[in-house]
């Protein structure tokens, strides 16, 4: 197989041409090792788990962002995947069929390669003040009912790799947006029931809650089956019910 | 920044996974300026995949409102082959329900049972369900929860930094130099305490169930700087890791009722540990696999079969909902329906830098916990549960520790860090300008499959002895390795360059270690000694650096209230 691979060393930009051999079960991030270690030892990329838990490989494989590591070579020609496409997943090279084309999430800075600036995305789940007041030397744990904590595991399964971030039309036009991610944890934080604060004014303006048009590419692309549409619908309903009381 | 490119904080992390996040923690309530450097981003730390739980003596499963935290340092102590200080042990299982219960006020969602506690479920070695989860992602949770935990404090973080050495004068540490990966240059740190929270060193092995980043840095700098390490041999095989990518599939897939079959359909378990069965602790499964296996009784010689289908669809996916997605993901396998590959992979390192029950090490300022420290808890074998527990405890014992000590510190020594991160530009120049030679993809390569053919689960003598001759080549090798690109900013070859340099120093004593322990215990099983040998080897090793290398000293087993006994389940 063929891979494209977009190349920025901090001066020029562009794209270079690797053939990786054939091999059963390979992933994406087992190919861009094989360049690394056989072909050109100047290529970067993130990597850690190897396993589609650490978050750190979302890149852009054939114009749609995905964990390299969760990403079969064999079947990336083979899996159709419907999402909404928009400028950033249209620009620059265009994908064929005689090669894989791996470029970096779009929406946050290139460093090097497919190395991106994730500081952006992080300030942003920051300004949800992603944490629970923790009280000290309780005797006892919360009780909490087994069917809330199955609520809050679609949510807590985000791995914070970005990838909703890179597929996200409206991060593409509003550079303000939260984003699917921190919106998702602002509303695990919202539903669960020992964090006692009120939280949903934290993202109730114009690059908050208020900002998505529900593409729902976040949903698609997520690679934990993570639905941030559904949580910020929630939101929504939730702070317009209030509203109506009001 | 101060000049010369220095930072200055009074406690410096290096690591920012469980342990380290527990520790920086601890030290910020204690009002201490701590910042974590890492050679990943936080979130990316391996503590994110571990997947079954963390134990406590709660005694909230039925049938287990009896447990207390004797019954889990019994199981502990038992299951470390009595290898395990005592001591430590007790302090770790003391401990162990107050750190659960804190976690879970700092927002852990954990499983729970149908009256609201947290749930727990049967582990390897232990006699109760004991093991506190969220479902199949524990460490995912609990990482997160302390990486949210600190940024409400707002510690400073220096990721994607990598610590090429600490720097230390007389008996106290100074601080440490690190390559910055985005400026592609070198900076110090001074500092009035060092808290090592690296990691474990399976990486040093090829089937490893670690991710690609456990290299074992830590361990080679406190080496590096003349603090021991002890019981290096010790290494953890996990008997179920996926057939083809070696990623870990839980412990808890057993604990929840899975079982091990052959390729002739049976259940082996009953051969080699006939109670225990699927639950024996991890060294005796993985050997019983790697026997059957040995014996013909392995599906294309190579795995056995962990077989959930008789859990239930609903089971799986509530229970073991991420195990689930990573036999679909990696082996294309639905468990709900087939069973999955397995075989038996590198885990954990039990051995590590010789701390004490805070965390000291020999050296004034300078901590060292989880996986990287060896206390020692797990002593010749961890029992699954016992790894996330011991990164909060130790972390946040360490963490409380360091920031006690800080007002006896004087000012920054910033020569003697100048000097050594001169030093280190000239190692770092020479890896970059050395264009002849072997890449290190190749080098590393040799290393592991040397060291998981020569140091695997089982061993002997001739066998280990051609691996101490293949490890020296592989030294030799390293001196010349190459690397073609001369880019500072995010050059991964040069980061793995420099990680590979720690691999081999540390799998120089796993080495050492594993040739002159003549007995078998725990993890460390030698078909030349199979018995184990408490007259001679009731002992910890203790390794320290010399010019020809690493050398090996014996040190008393702490011995509290548990007999040592034969080791039978």
């Amino acid at each position: 197989m063929r891979l494209r691979v977009y190349r920025y060393d901090g001066k020029e930009e562009g794209y270079d041409d690797f053939t990786v051999p054939d091999k059963e079960g390979q992933t994406v991030l087992d190919a861009l090792f094989f360049i690394q270690e056989e072909l050109d030892d100047s290529l970067s990329f993130r990597y850690s788990c190897r396993g589609a838990v650490c978050g750190s490989c979302a890149m852009l494989i054939d114009k749609v962002p995905r964990l390299a590591c969760r990403t079969q070579v064999q079947e990336v020609k083979e899996e159709e995947v419907d999402i909404a496409r928009y400028q950033a997943l249209e620009e620059g090279k265009s994908v064929s069929d005689d090669h894989i084309l791996i470029e970096p999430l779009p929406h946050l800075e290139v460093k090097k390669d497919l190395v991106v600036d994730m500081d952006k995305f992080f300030e942003n789940y920051g300004k949800i003040e992603p944490w629970i007041e923790a009280k000290k030397g309780l005797e006892k744990e919360h009780l909490m009912d087994p069917k809330r904590v199955r609520e809050l595991e679609d949510y807590t399964n985000c791995i914070m790799c970005a990838a909703c971030f890179g597929s996200c039309p409206v991060n593409g036009e509003k550079e303000g947006y939260l984003g699917p991610a921190a919106l998702a944890k602002l509303y695990r934080f919202h539903k669960d029931p020992r964090d006692k604060r009120e939280r949903l004014y934290l993202a109730d303006h114009e690059n908050g809650w208020w900002a998505c048009d529900f593409y729902t590419n976040c949903r698609t692309v997520c690679p934990k089956d993570v639905p941030p549409n559904l949580g910020i619908g929630n939101a929504r309903r939730e702070l317009e019910s209030e509203e109506d009381e009001d | 920044m101060k000049e010369h490119d220095i930072y200055e904080h009074e406690v410096l992390v290096i690591g920012g996974g469980l342990s380290g996040l527990r520790a920086a923690l601890a030290s910020l309530e204690e009002g201490a300026d701590v910042a974590v450097i890492s050679k990943v981003h936080p979130l990316r730390s391996h503590s994110v995949a571990a997947q079954g739980g963390i134990n406590a003596s709660l005694g909230n499963a039925p049938k287990a409102e009896n447990d207390t935290w004797k019954d889990h340092a019994f199981d502990t102590v038992k299951g470390s082959d009595y290898l395990a200080d005592q001591d430590a042990v007790e302090v770790m299982c003391k401990e162990a329900p107050d750190v659960v219960l804190e976690l879970e006020h700092m927002g852990t969602v954990f499983s729970r049972l149908d009256d609201g506690k947290i749930a727990q479920r049967p582990f390897g070695g232990a006699g109760v369900p004991r093991t506190c989860y969220a479902a199949d992602r524990t460490g995912h949770n609990l990482l997160h929860t302390l990486y949210e935990q600190n940024i409400s404090e707002d510690l400073t973080f220096y990721n994607e930094y990598f610590v090429t050495s600490l720097v230390r004068k007389n008996g106290r540490i100074l601080g440490c130099v690190s390559w910055d990966f985005e400026e592609g240059k070198v900076v110090g740190f001074a500092s009035n305490v060092v808290i090592l929270a690296t990691g474990g060193y399976g990486r040093i092995y090829n089937r490893s169930t670690n991710a690609l980043i456990n290299t074992g840095d830590g361990a080679m700098l406190a080496y590096d700087v003349g603090v021991p390490l002890e019981d290096m041999e010790f290494i953890q095989f996990h008997p179920t890791t996926l057939y083809g990518s070696n990623i870990l599939i839980t412990e808890g897939a057993r604990g929840e009722g899975g079982y091990l079959l052959n390729s002739e359909g049976e259940r082996f378990m009953e051969n080699y540990a006939p109670e225990a069965m699927e639950l024996a602790p991890r060294d005796i499964v993985a050997r019983a696999i790697i026997t059957e296996t040995e014996d013909g009784r392995a599906f294309e010689d190579e795995f056995v079969h962990l077989d959930i289908t008789h859990l239930g669809e609903s089971k799986i996916k509530e229970r073991l909902p991420g195990i689930r997605q990573i036999a679909k993901d990696f082996a294309g396998i639905e468990p709900v329906q087939e069973p999955i590959p397995v075989q038996p992979g590198q885990h954990y390192s039990m051995g590590g830098i010789d701390v004490d029950t805070f965390g000291r090490t020999c050296i004034d300022g300078l901590f060292a916990v989880g996986e990287c420290a060896c206390v020692s808890v797990h002593g010749a074998n961890r029992l699954g549960g016992n790894s996330l527990l011991e990164t909060v405890v130790f972390g946040r014992r360490a963490g409380e520790k360091a920031s006690e000590q800080l007002d006896e510190r004087g000012s920054y020594d910033m020569n003697m860090i100048q000097e050594k991160m001169e030093e280190d530009r000239r190692m770092i120049d020479a890896l970059l300008n050395t264009t002849e030679g072997s890449p290190y993809s190749e080098v590393m390569g040799d290393l592991r499959e040397t060291m998981f053919e020569h140091f695997g689960v089982y061993r002997n003598e001739g066998s280990m002895k051609e691996g101490l001759l293949k490890l020296k080549q592989i030294k030799e090798d390293y001196d010349s390795i190459k690397i073609d690109n001369e880019n500072r900013r995010f050059n991964t070859a040069l980061v793995r360059a420099l990680e590979l340099r720690s691999m081999i120093k540390v799998a120089e004593t796993v080495v050492l270690g594993s040739l002159k322990r003549k007995e078998s215990r725990g993890s460390h099983y030698r078909r030349d000694y199979p018995e184990r040998n408490d007259e001679k080897y009731l002992q910890h090793s203790i390794f320290t650096k010399t010019e020809d290398g690493p050398e090996v000293d014996y040190e008393e087993v702490t011995i509290t209230q548990f007999k040592v006994k034969e080791r039978g389940y």
